[in-house]
């Protein structure tokens, strides 16, 4: 069989089968497809995919289904928040339960297009091209919603999905969105898109507690409009190749965001956290924190880029990474950067790669802990950092609760 | 109860202590004064066992069990607690959880009970009174942007509060105020009595006047080079290490 891409992997013709087969395609997705065949998948030679090729990964054979299907799904660990949830199930989004929350309209929509900005970014091409339903929600102006909305990707059959989220928090309101990456060897792409108008508050969680065989690509972009406050943490166990990319863009002044990511990656699992902040306009402010603890041969990938355009003057950006290796052939690949054209601005960068402190480990043990509860101990302080500035209590409690088992299932 | 019988440690390729002796019965608290660098606080990590510094000859008993082969965690069950010279910072640990984690790891090496939430905050806050830290430094990260003399005092908490056995003190007096130095004195002599032994290392003999000391002995260049009464101490104070530096 030709394909569009003239690629022969079984990847390659599977996603080529799906998408003639598709009973409906629109200018928009054909365009999409094009690109994506055009551009091919990204591999290392690709700026800003260096350490994480999907081409090697998608093209190579398919990893073996290491857990059975699940016959029924399984409560959300978040379920004690009483969030109202939403499954997206193999790409498929369930109809959301019928309840109703005041001032929160949500359903299933007509997938989105494409933004100019990541015309070039092959996988976002082709999940436009190949999403056929989306979730789309709206926090509506001034709302201010306590329920925790919950989305969760859970993939239950080997191939591949793709999903898309549409929403939107409008002027002055304020929500809480949890979405979960869970389940098997597939490999995902999921793409979120977000604009948090003018003075609304809104804070973003993120579980990815897949296999370890999972591929899982996540895209992230939001608006952060005048005024407005986003804040996002992420905790990821990785997969086999597993990325998380966040673009942050300010278009308006005085806009805020605080982004926090922790992963815990072992055996020879994969964890990447990418984030790219555009400023461009003044006075907006960034925080971003990130903490990677690698074990046995994996490896943990964060690349941070600021970009302050020349109207972005007085931006207040900060970006901190610290890596902990736990193993010689454990591996962390760190690259923050700055762009930067405007002049009067606060930016900086730091980044540390180390393994645990052997005089703390030594004070820990005279004190009566074992070697492995010493280690345990630290590593939860040290991913601790990112689970503790967790301000929803519920979500904080099942972030740690999380770490505590990775360690656990450690020892 | 400690024995130390002709003890030799290297750290990395030099030879730091040479056929050490020392021994402190149980119910006694010996000194051990000596000028920088002369091994005091090499002595105490293989004491306690860490890494790095291994006994290449010699042995350490406590209690008639030899203790050289033992992890540091099971030497700290024993009963075994070594106040630190230069107290770690442990960002992102919180005081009290640490503390209580570890006297839990220690009593279940022992297979004593747990100690419940409830007696441990009533332990804990009734010991920082005694030491003088308050309350609100218990519920931040373990040590961390503390003083120097405040870090002690948090030595001093965790002696108090899992009332080792045998408990070696390096400089703890180093860094504390008088009022301090007093509150050291008490620690150690509530804690006093048949069944504990002490080994403090100090360079001053004003701890020396609120701890009584049974014997005080002089390390230089590796090995015990005098060993005296009470009055050593002020001897030494007097007289320096000179002598000793020659003789070592
Ligand atoms: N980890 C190490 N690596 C290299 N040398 C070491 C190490 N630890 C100790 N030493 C050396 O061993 C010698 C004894 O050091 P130690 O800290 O035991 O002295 P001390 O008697 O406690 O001194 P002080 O009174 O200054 O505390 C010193 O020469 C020191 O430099
Ligand atoms: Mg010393």
């Amino acid at each position: 069989m030709t394909n569009a891409t003239g690629d022969t992997s079984a990847f390659a013709n599977a996603i080529e089968t799906d998408y003639r087969n598709r009973s409906a395609t629109n200018a928009m997705q054909s365009a999409a497809f094009v690109r994506y065949a055009r551009l091919g998948l990204p591999n290392r030679r690709v700026e800003g995919w260096k350490w994480s090729d999907f081409n090697a990964a998608l093209r190579g054979p398919a990893a073996a289904n290491d857990a059975a299907a699940p016959e029924t799904i399984p409560p959300s660990p978040f379920a004690a928040l009483e969030p109202l949830e939403i499954q997206i199930v193999d790409g498929r989004v369930l109809s959301p339960d019928a309840a109703k929350l005041d001032g929160f309209e949500f359903g299933v929509i007509e997938p989105g297009g494409s933004d100019p900005d990541f015309d070039g970014h092959s996988l976002v091409a082709l999940n436009i091209a190949l999403t056929r339903r989306a979730f789309g929600y709206r926090v509506e102006k001034g709302a201010n919603i306590e329920r925790p909305i919950l989305i969760r990707h859970i993939n239950t059959k080997p191939g591949h999905v793709f999903s898309q989220v549409l929403g939107r928090g409008d002027e002055g309101s304020r929500s809480t969105i949890i979405e979960t990456f869970e389940g098997r060897a597939v490999f995902h792409s999921a793409v979120h898109h977000l604009s948090v108008y003018r003075n609304a508050e809104l804070s973003r969680y993120v579980l990815n507690d897949t296999d370890a065989g999972a591929v899982t690509h996540g895209f992230f972009g939001a608006m952060v409009g005048e005024g407005a406050r986003f804040r996002q943490t992420s905790l990821s166990t990785g997969g086999r190749l597993c990325r998380h990319e966040t673009h942050l863009l300010y278009p308006a002044a005085g806009g805020f965001s605080d982004v926090a990511s922790a992963a815990l990656v072992a055996g020879d699992r994969h964890s990447d956290f990418t984030t790219q902040v555009r400023f461009r306009a003044p006075g907006g402010e960034a925080r971003q924190l990130h903490k990677g603890v690698a074990s046995g041969k994996a490896r943990n990938v964060f690349q941070g880029k600021f970009h302050v355009e020349r109207a972005a003057q007085k931006t207040d950006a900060k970006m901190t990474a610290n890596a902990l290796l736990l193993s010689e052939g454990a591996e962390a690949n760190h690259k923050p950067e700055l762009e930067i054209y405007a002049d009067d601005v606060e930016c900086a960068h730091g980044s540390t790669v180390g393994a645990l402190d052997d005089d703390a480990l030594f004070y820990l043990r005279q004190r009566g802990l074992s070697a492995s509860a010493a280690r345990a101990l630290l590593i939860e302080a040290f991913a601790g950092e990112v689970v503790d500035s967790i301000d929803n209590e519920g979500v904080r409690n099942v972030f740690a609760t999380r770490v505590a088992a990775w360690l656990e299932d450690q020892q | 109860m400690l024995k130390i019988d002709d003890l030799h440690v290297a750290v990395g390729d030099a030879e730091i202590i040479k056929g050490l002796t020392l021994e402190v019965p149980a119910g006694e608290v010996h000194a051990i004064m000596g000028p920088n660098g002369s091994g005091k606080s090499t002595l105490s990590y293989t004491v306690a066992g860490r890494d790095g510094y291994e006994a290449t000859a010699g042995a350490v008993t406590l209690e008639g069990d030899n203790i050289i082969d033992l992890d540091p965690d099971e030497r700290a069950a024993k009963g075994l607690f070594l106040s630190f010279q230069h107290p770690m910072e442990i960002p992102g640990v919180q005081t009290m959880n640490f503390i209580r984690t570890a006297m839990n790891a220690q009593r279940k090496a022992r297979d004593e009970e747990e100690i419940s939430a409830a007696d441990f905050i009533k332990l804990v806050r009734e010991k920082a009174k005694l030491v003088g830290l308050d309350d609100a430094k218990l519920k931040r990260p373990f040590n961390v942007g503390f003083s120097g003399g405040e870090k002690k005092r948090m030595e001093m908490l965790q002696l108090a509060m899992f009332e080792p056995r045998f408990a070696i003190m390096d400089e703890t007096d180093s860094g504390l105020d008088i009022d301090a130095l007093k509150m050291v004195g008490d620690v150690v002599n509530a804690l006093r009595g048949p069944d504990r032994g002490f080994l403090v290392i100090t360079h001053y003999q004003r701890l020396l006047e609120y701890i009584r000391p049974d014997r005080v002995h002089v390390l230089a260049g590796g090995r015990i080079v005098k060993s005296g009464g009470p009055s050593l101490a002020a001897e030494l104070e007097k007289s320096g290490y000179e002598q000793f530096i020659e003789a070592a």
